[in-house]
């Protein structure tokens, strides 16, 4: 470590930047262990009480299980579509190329709420409110930018000499892809899937607009618990869901590193 | 191979043609454009089998797009590629046996020494244990016996090299073809490789294409020389040839050092700013001429005779490099570079001195100059 007064500054700030950007976070926790009816702060007694109640909102849990196979749904089909996608932006290089990477990746830049109000209108046209189907085109439109460009920018960092290599020794294009390409991009594969999965499982704005009384993901139900009662029920959820999250990532950590992985 | 499979009544003309062993590797007004420009502009050249073969030239000459349409990475605008009586102009790189052995190694990262060695057999189908086998064979041909677990990332950038080798070597190739293998490598390792290129590539009897910009490389290495500039061949031959018989201005500059004077031809003499020189042939209008700094002699050094060239000069500069010192002698309103071999008795001419150079009429290399 470096004992430059510079340095220890740097540090200073960097761990002040995380405790506010955390702190909101960190509340939740106490919070989640309250005995009280109502979300205050510091509570006035302790329990496990929110944990035990979950079991009793079935509504939760469904949207629960639904957000996992949504998110689940979207994160396959999402690389079915960014790695084909990617491949011929990125090797094929079509004319236009950078403008249709521009193009597809503009969601990312537009304000979601202005997506959001787009798709209610042609869902609500194509009868597709408060559906399955609905969400899932949904969370597919939200999602598929951010897979594409860290595909995009994975199979930028394998040289084409070595695919090259590859054919001169008597692979097949299509062997060439599975033997050399997929492997050196995978890294960018599970950062595009773990990305999707949180970012479809967190979605809220396209999924108010999109969902209804009998189909709604989890962070829906848990907004509008929060709009009819203030019980600290939702912290003891996003207690759990944090867990989740952080089961993820290390997951991801665990099985390839995560610097290697998000890092680029 | 089953090449009656697929020999077409064309292609069957042809290996009958070139059956001959020095035909080997043939291409015939190979030609590549991109847009306008010829990067590759109507290029006949045969290769004999076993022969080494390097080519020569700067940078955008055309010498690499040429070794990679012989692979099969670019596809020709025109003209023919035919190996061993077969037409491959059409063939995809993945069935023409070609090895390639890249600049930047191009190994596969994520896969071991071992099995990037053996990636070209499993391709062709062979079976474990002979594959097991022919990669021992082929590491220790090029001496990485115990580092068939490392991966590609542990290697030195030579043992990288030698990898890609073994890699392009194992698969038994048509022809190996080398696109400067050596370039990004030290120039201490680049020496060692050479030699090491050079033996296996004698041993195994293999016709071997090597692509370079290093005319010390070229030289050194191959068997004959194609030097190629602005997508043409400018000449082909032995290094000696390319060295003592250059046929273009370009040759005679781009292969080894040497002077470049414009001139004046008049018959047998060519005027150069101030000084009068014989040449080997008669030349008339403006010409360049080419001298090579080693090749004059200053004052008595070298054997004289009576009809070499000459000159008087005063040194004007003095380069002392080890093994040879170089002098800038102001002849007239010329310049010459000098070189001189340096012996532990012989000391330096000092800056100021008169001398008087000379050099033979053979040496005085005269090309017309450029329009």
């Amino acid at each position: 470590m470096d004992e430059r007064p510079i340095s220890r500054i740097l540090i200073w700030l960097a761990s002040a930047s995380f405790l506010f950007l955390l702190a909101p976070v960190l509340i939740v926790i106490p919070l989640s262990f309250s005995g009280d009816v109502f979300m205050s702060f510091p509570p006035s007694s302790w329990s496990l009480r929110w944990y035990a109640s979950i079991g009793q909102h079935p509504k939760m849990i469904d949207a629960f299980f639904f957000s996992l196979k949504l998110a689940g749904a979207v994160t396959v089909v999402n690389l079915l579509i960014a790695v084909p996608a990617a491949y011929a932006l990125v090797r094929l290089a079509p004319p236009g190329a950078a403008t249709l990477m521009s193009v597809l990746t503009a969601p990312l830049l537009l304000p979601t709420i202005v997506l959001a109000l787009a798709m209610l209108i042609v869902a609500a046209r194509a009868g597709l409110l408060a559906t399955p189907q609905g969400l899932f085109l949904a969370h597919l439109v939200v999602t598929l930018p951010y897979a594409l460009r860290i595909i995009s920018t994975a199979l930028a960092t394998v040289p084409i000499a070595v695919e090259e290599a590859a054919a001169t020794l008597g692979a097949t294009p299509l062997t060439v892809f599975r033997r050399v390409t997929l492997p050196l991009i995978i890294p960018g594969l599970v950062a595009a899937g773990a990305l999707s999965f949180l970012v479809s499982f967190d979605e809220v704005v396209l999924s108010l607009f999109m969902s209804g009384p009998r189909l709604s993901t989890l962070p829906v139900e848990m907004y509008h618990h929060v709009e009819s009662r203030a019980d600290p029920l939702v912290a003891a959820i996003s207690v759990l869901l944090v867990l989740f999250t952080l089961f993820i990532v290390i997951v991801v950590d665990r099985s390839l590193g995560l610097a290697r992985t998000f890092v680029k | 191979m089953p090449a009656e499979d697929h020999v077409s009544p064309v292609t069957k003309h042809n290996a009958d043609e070139t059956a001959a062993p020095d035909r080997f590797l043939s291409l015939q007004a190979l030609t590549k454009r991109y847009g306008d420009t010829a990067a590759v502009d109507a290029v006949d050249l045969d290769v004999r089998k076993g022969e080494f073969l390097a080519m020569l030239g700067p940078s955008g000459c055309g010498k690499t797009t040429t070794l990679r349409m012989i692979a099969g990475l670019v596809p020709t605008t025109a003209g023919q590629i035919v190996v061993d009586g077969r037409d491959l102009t059409n063939v995809p790189p993945y069935q023409r046996d070609m090895g390639l052995v890249f600049q930047s190694y191009a190994l596969f990262p994520h896969m071991s020494v071992a099995a990037n060695v053996a990636f070209g057999l499993e391709m062709r189908g062979m079976a474990k244990a002979d594959i097991r086998a022919r990669v021992a064979e082929a590491l220790q041909l090029v001496r990485l016996t115990g580092y068939e677990d490392r991966r590609p990332g542990q290697l030195s950038g030579g043992q990288q090299q030698r990898v890609a080798l073994a890699r392009a070597l194992v698969i038994r190739p048509l022809i190996l073809l080398l696109d400067e293998p050596l370039s990004n490598l030290d120039a201490k390792l680049r020496e060692e490789m050479r030699n090491e290129i050079r033996d296996i590539q004698r041993r195994l009897g293999t016709t071997a294409l090597f692509v370079t910009h290093d005319q010390d490389e070229a030289l050194t290495m191959a068997d004959r020389v194609v030097v190629m500039n602005k997508g043409r061949i400018e000449q082909t031959g032995t290094p000696e040839d390319l060295y003592e018989r250059p046929r273009t201005a370009f040759v005679a500059a781009f292969v080894g050092r040497t002077n470049r004077f414009p001139g004046t031809g008049a018959g047998e003499v060519v005027h150069v700013g101030g000084v009068t020189m014989r040449c080997a042939r008669p030349v008339s209008g403006p010409v360049e001429v080419m001298i090579r700094p080693h090749r004059i002699h200053l004052d008595g050094s070298g054997e004289r005779r009576a009809d070499d060239n000459h000159a008087s000069g005063t040194i004007i500069r003095t380069t002392y490099a080890g093994n040879v010192v170089q002098y800038d002698v102001q002849a007239g309103d010329t310049v010459f570079n000098v070189e001189q071999s340096t012996d532990a008795t012989g000391a330096l001419v000092s800056v100021g001195t008169a001398v008087t150079l000379s050099w033979s009429v053979a040496n005085t290399l005269v090309f017309e100059a450029a329009p």
